[in-house]
């Protein structure tokens, strides 16, 4: 657990110069190549752009409210059109300017995915639009530095095509401390630096090199490419299409095992692309509405498999570790809507989706073997297992199949009433079985790290249980809801809806699942003031008969020619264990939020939200409960002037327990004596214990925009304060191999996050065309995450190596110079 | 709060040069743009009109005059609009009586200040004073509107004319992007009813609507094309009636101004 997954970073870059701009003004209305473009210093693709002091309306000067009493976004401000080029109207502008960064400025949280560095940005924007035939071209681009930038441009006539071409770069540092031990990361191969040797260097050998070597940075780069097009046949016809590519490339953070012990991480190559596609016809009438696609994404990899180099002796002799890749797989996608609007006395709209999916993989399998020197189990013949011969298919002939139906009904009786109505229907089958069967040896079962383990394979005959295929996992859902919203007048709005869902699973702890979900919402409008909003929500789910171990059929266990051990097999695990995804639970949840409209364009907004599980187990998740409340403030006492300031806190609780095993029992059941006391129980009482995760967030942050004259300041601050406390509590010394009574009752360090930061922009235009933009951000972050505890002094203990050092405290500024001119 | 005309823009800054030098000792100390408005309203004001040359009606209000004074200045304006304001002697001539105090007041100014279609009032208003306007306003506000006088020898409006000029205003024409006008103009045609409605900050952004309830045909007509041919651009009604203007042709405009027109007080 990472705390600081669980908030928003503080973006200050991206604050900057986008204050109080939404995403939305990047994204395109319909089907896009890419709905997201932009870079952390112009995240919204439209750097700079404040609100239209002018207003959205010449009707009325002030901002419209959202029917729950928020203030719309504003219009964004933009320059007339200043030039004439032929029969094109031309506006745009051209940035140049200089980003220095100080402090700890390459640390990973600050820099995790904006590329900040010293070095010249640039930004750019052109605008031209042709009245006479409706055409238009926009082009956009900022760039930080190779790896975080964007250009696209958007063209068409109105009415005929519109034409969208993207190219994006954008960097994740994926850490900022990092001890690599091999000279050339991102390649297949990991080769040990000089100085270290693979299989005979000694601990203190890899102390001594990292003691020598200061920490690096690792990083994946992802660069996407894009083209779309939509070509309007008709007033209602509309054919498009879009493609995309994403390519992944650089280094991370990656387990890497070898046996017995011996644990060493290592810096994993990424090298794999994204491709995706989709095409169809979209028709808009006035009654009907339908659409025709055809969607896929195709995922590739540019290996198949890595190896690296282990300093350390191994017992086998063979210091050399191997990884495959994820599989190479396809997925497409063919899809149906219809909607029709209703005229009738109670009007409406009635839309039905067909959609059929279909994905697979189909890369050729890897033996179990690929190195033959040294293999500990000396029963192996390498030469029946290092060869795709040894497996029972080459590839791995796997899809899952969906089919989906859709319908949906909504009616409006009579003004006052809204009628809706859903009903669902997807069904995932698995395809393709897999069996671990080496037809050169007659055996089941795969050989477990190159050989280490020496008793992954059966015969029959033989009496060890060992997984040997795959685990299908075909579900059908049922899912039919309806509800009614009903006007009480002009100040209540009421809404109850009962929704059901029927799961039914092959292979897993329930058959059949049945949601029963109860929906009650309440909206007052009393008052010009305020609005009121509650959501109340209640879920029952229950199940079928629960199978606590419905995997053992994919163990030689439940194969022809298995031998029953004199004494039995010990369970997989408890009958007590409930799975918490699918198990029985009984959900509330209630949100309560208020708007308050205030004078002069002040809003106030306060929220309330609660939800509590009970997930009615003894063993696993048996608790998780979330509280959060929040308030907002906007004021915008002036046109060109907007201040706005929030406080959040949210807090949570995550409860599970499990237990210890007795390796020689064969009860399953929970409790009970353990043999060596005379019982047969796998999991007597003294073996249990227990977790509580508990999380505490506080966000606070203010924002001011000023308009003065014709500069413009932006101000803003944030402050992030994020805990995470881990305790446990053991039955007994039992429950653990490691447990001291001593530490039967503990907690680990607490993990914090806390982040103060301050940025500051100013826009002053110097003349008609040239505009000076200055901006600076300061941040201070505290992090501290207990995995990582130690790792600064010491990355190395016994057999085990630790390359990355974790995330790390950081003060951290930049400033930065823009010259814009006008075009 | 004292400040300046906003300025205007080059092609209208030789003509405005001409009115100034004709009134430059009214000028001075001349306060339009604030008038009527609180502090921060005014700050407001000052901080938009920065930034363009047109009367920004959404925040701004025109203040109130004095009935009686305005009574006695009215003197001469009866010659051409009546007494009172309810009996122009001309088709192309306005009734003023019972017209929206506000509208009056920013017309006035327009004209004051040169950005209206020229017109006689371009050089009548050229030596008023803010406060002559405003009582000017708020005299003909509080008139009663009267019957325009038809000529003898006048023909009766064409039934078809009138039909379509009713549908139009109470329907307008969605497939060339009219609106009813009644919309913004009153079922009535007598200005909207919520003309004193306020904004979150106190604006009355409605109250310059004018009525046009029995106003005269022709002066319609000049109004209507001026606003189809994009000669209106100086206060943010005119950016209003200008994107609908455009919408009009020769017989729509014929329509709406002969059915006004022909309507009782």
């Amino acid at each position: 657990m990472h705390a600081r997954t669980c908030l928003p970073h503080p973006r200050l870059a991206g604050l900057i110069l986008a204050t109080v701009m939404s995403g939305a003004h990047a994204q395109d209305s319909g089907i896009g190549v890419d709905l997201q473009f932009g870079d952390d210093l112009d995240p919204a693709g439209m750097v700079g752009t404040g609100c239209d002091v002018d207003g959205a309306s010449w009707l009325m000067a002030g901002r419209e409210r959202t029917p729950s009493g928020f203030l719309y976004d504003c219009i964004p401000e933009r320059d007339s059109y200043r030039q004439r080029w032929q029969e094109w109207y031309v506006r745009g502008y051209f940035g140049l300017g200089y980003l220095g960064v100080g402090g700890d400025d390459r640390d990973s949280t600050w820099n995790r995915y904006n590329g900040f560095e010293d070095g010249p940005i640039f930004g750019m924007r052109l605008d031209m639009q042709r009245p006479a035939d409706g055409s238009y071209l926009d082009f956009r681009a900022s760039r930080i530095d190779s790896d975080s930038e964007y250009y696209r441009l958007v063209g068409g006539r109105a009415g005929q095509f519109r034409l969208q071409v993207f190219s994006r770069g954008q960097s994740n540092l994926v850490s900022s401390n990092v001890q690599s031990l091999w000279s050339n990361l991102g390649s297949r191969n990991l080769v040990l630096k000089p100085g270290l040797t693979a299989g005979a260097t000694t601990q203190a050998e890899v102390d001594a090199f990292m003691a020598g070597n200061p920490v690096s940075r690792v990083s994946v780069t992802r660069d996407k490419h894009g083209l779309g097009l939509s070509y309007f046949l008709d007033p209602r016809w509309t054919a498009y299409v879009n493609a995309s590519h994403e390519r992944r490339e650089g280094s991370r953070p990656f387990g890497g095992p070898f046996s017995f012990g011996r644990l060493i991480e290592v810096l994993r190559p990424i090298d794999d692309s994204t491709s995706n596609f989709n095409g169809g016809l979209r028709f808009a009438g006035n009654d009907w509405r339908m659409d025709f696609s055809y969607t896929g994404s195709f995922f590739r990899n540019g290996m198949d498999h890595f190896t690296y180099e282990m300093p350390y002796p191994t017992t086998n002799n063979n210091p050399v570790g191997l990884f495959s890749y994820e599989p190479e797989n396809d997925y497409h996608r063919i899809g149906a809507n219809f909607s029709r609007r209703i005229r009738s006395a109670w009007s409406g709209e009635f839309s039905l989706g067909l959609a059929l999916t279909h994905m697979r993989q189909d890369e050729a399998l890897v033996p179990g073997l690929f190195a033959c020197s040294g293999m500990l189990n000396a029963t192996i013949s390498c030469d029946n297992w290092n060869t795709p011969a040894s497996l029972s298919q080459r590839s791995a002939d796997l899809g899952i199949d969906q089919q989906r139906v859709t319908a949906k009904l909504v009616l409006q009786p009579s003004a006052a009433v809204t009628w809706r109505s859903q009903a669902n229907f997807l069904r995932e089958d698995y395809d393709g079985n897999y069996v671990a069967f080496n037809p050169l040896t007659g055996q089941f079962g795969y050989i477990g790290e190159n050989g280490a383990f020496p008793n992954t394979t059966w015969r029959p005959g033989a009496s060890n249980n060992v997984h040997i295929r795959n685990l299908p996992l075909d579900k059908e859902t049922r899912e039919f809801s309806s509800g009614l919203d009903w006007r009480l007048g002009k100040r209540n709005t009421l809404g109850a809806s009962y929704g059901f869902t029927r799961i039914e699973r092959t292979n897993r702890e329930f058959r059949v699942t049945d949601d029963n979900t109860l929906k009650l919402t309440w909206v007052n409008r009393s008052n010009d003031w305020l609005t009121l909003r509650l959501n109340y929500v209640f879920l029952d789910r229950s199940g079928d008969d629960y199978n606590f171990d419905p995997y053992e059929f994919m163990y030689t266990h439940h194969a022809p020619g298995f031998v029953e051990p004199a004494n039995g097999l010990a369970p997989h695990t408890t009958t007590a264990l409930r799975k918490y995804d699918v198990g029985e639970k009984r959900q509330n949840k209630l949100d309560l939020m208020a708007t308050f409209v205030l004078p002069n364009d002040m809003t106030l907004y306060a929220s309330l939200r609660a939800e509590d599980n009970d997930h009615d187990a003894q063993i696993g998740r048996y608790g998780y409960d979330t509280l959060a409340a929040s308030v907002q403030w906007e004021w915008q006492p002036l046109a060109g002037t907007t201040i706005s300031a929030w406080y959040g806190h949210d807090r949570s609780g995550l409860d599970m327990s499990n237990t210890n095993d007795v390796n020689t029992g064969r009860d399953p059941g929970l409790g009970g004596t353990a043999p060596a006391d005379g019982g047969n129980a796998a999991y007597p009482d003294g073996y249990r214990w227990w977790m509580s995760d508990t999380q505490r967030n506080h966000t606070l942050g203010a924002n001011l925009r000023h308009r003065m004259g014709r500069a413009t300041l932006d101000l803003d601050w944030n402050w992030i304060r994020a805990k995470g406390i881990t305790a446990w509590v053991a039955e007994s010394t039992f429950a653990s191999p490691t447990a001291t009574v001593a530490g039967l009752t503990g907690a680990f360090p607490d993990m914090t996050y806390r982040v103060n930061s301050l940025s500051a922009s100013v826009h002053l235009p110097v003349g008609q065309r040239v505009a000076l933009r200055a901006f600076g951000s300061w941040e201070r972050g505290r992090v501290f995450d207990w995995h990582y505890a130690g790792l600064d002094d010491d990355r190395t203990t016994g057999n085990l190596i630790y390359i990355d050092g974790g995330p790390q405290s950081y003060n951290a500024h930049l400033i930065g110079l823009m010259m814009e001119v006008k075009l | 709060m004292k400040r300046p005309l906003p300025s205007l823009p080059e092609h209208r800054r030789h003509r405005t040069l001409q009115a100034c030098l004709l009134t430059a000792g009214l000028l001075v100390g001349f306060d339009a743009s604030a008038a009527g408005q609180d502090d921060t309203a005014g700050d407001e004001a000052a901080a938009v009109a920065d930034a363009h040359d047109w009367f920004d009606l959404r925040r701004q209000a025109a203040p109130p005059g004095n009935v009686e004074a305005g009574r006695t200045k009215a003197l001469l304006c009866a010659t051409c609009h009546g007494p009172t304001g309810a009996a122009s002697v001309a088709p192309m001539i306005p009734n003023v009586a019972g017209q929206s105090a506000d509208y009056l007041y920013w017309e006035l100014l327009e004209y004051k200040r040169g950005t209206l279609v020229e017109s006689p009032m371009t050089v009548l208003t050229a030596d008023i004073s803010e406060e002559d306007i405003r009582d000017l306003a708020s005299f003909y506000a509080v008139q009663t509107p009267g019957a325009h006088t038809v000529e003898a020898d006048a023909a009766a409006p064409d039934p078809e004319l009138l039909t379509r000029g009713e549908h139009l205003y109470r329907n307008g024409d969605p497939a060339r992007g009219i609106p009813a006008c009644q919309g913004c103009h009153g079922a009535d045609a007598r200005g909207p009813a919520f003309a004193g409605r306020t904004d979150s900050r106190g604006h009355a952004p409605y109250a310059a609507y004018p009525a046009l309830r029995s106003q005269r045909d022709v002066y319609l007509q000049a109004r209507l094309a001026a606003f189809r041919d994009g000669k209106m651009r100086y206060s943010t009604t005119d950016f209003v009636m200008t994107g609908i203007g455009r919408q009009f042709d020769d017989d729509s405009i014929l329509a709406l101004s002969t059915w006004l027109s022909s309507l009782e007080p």
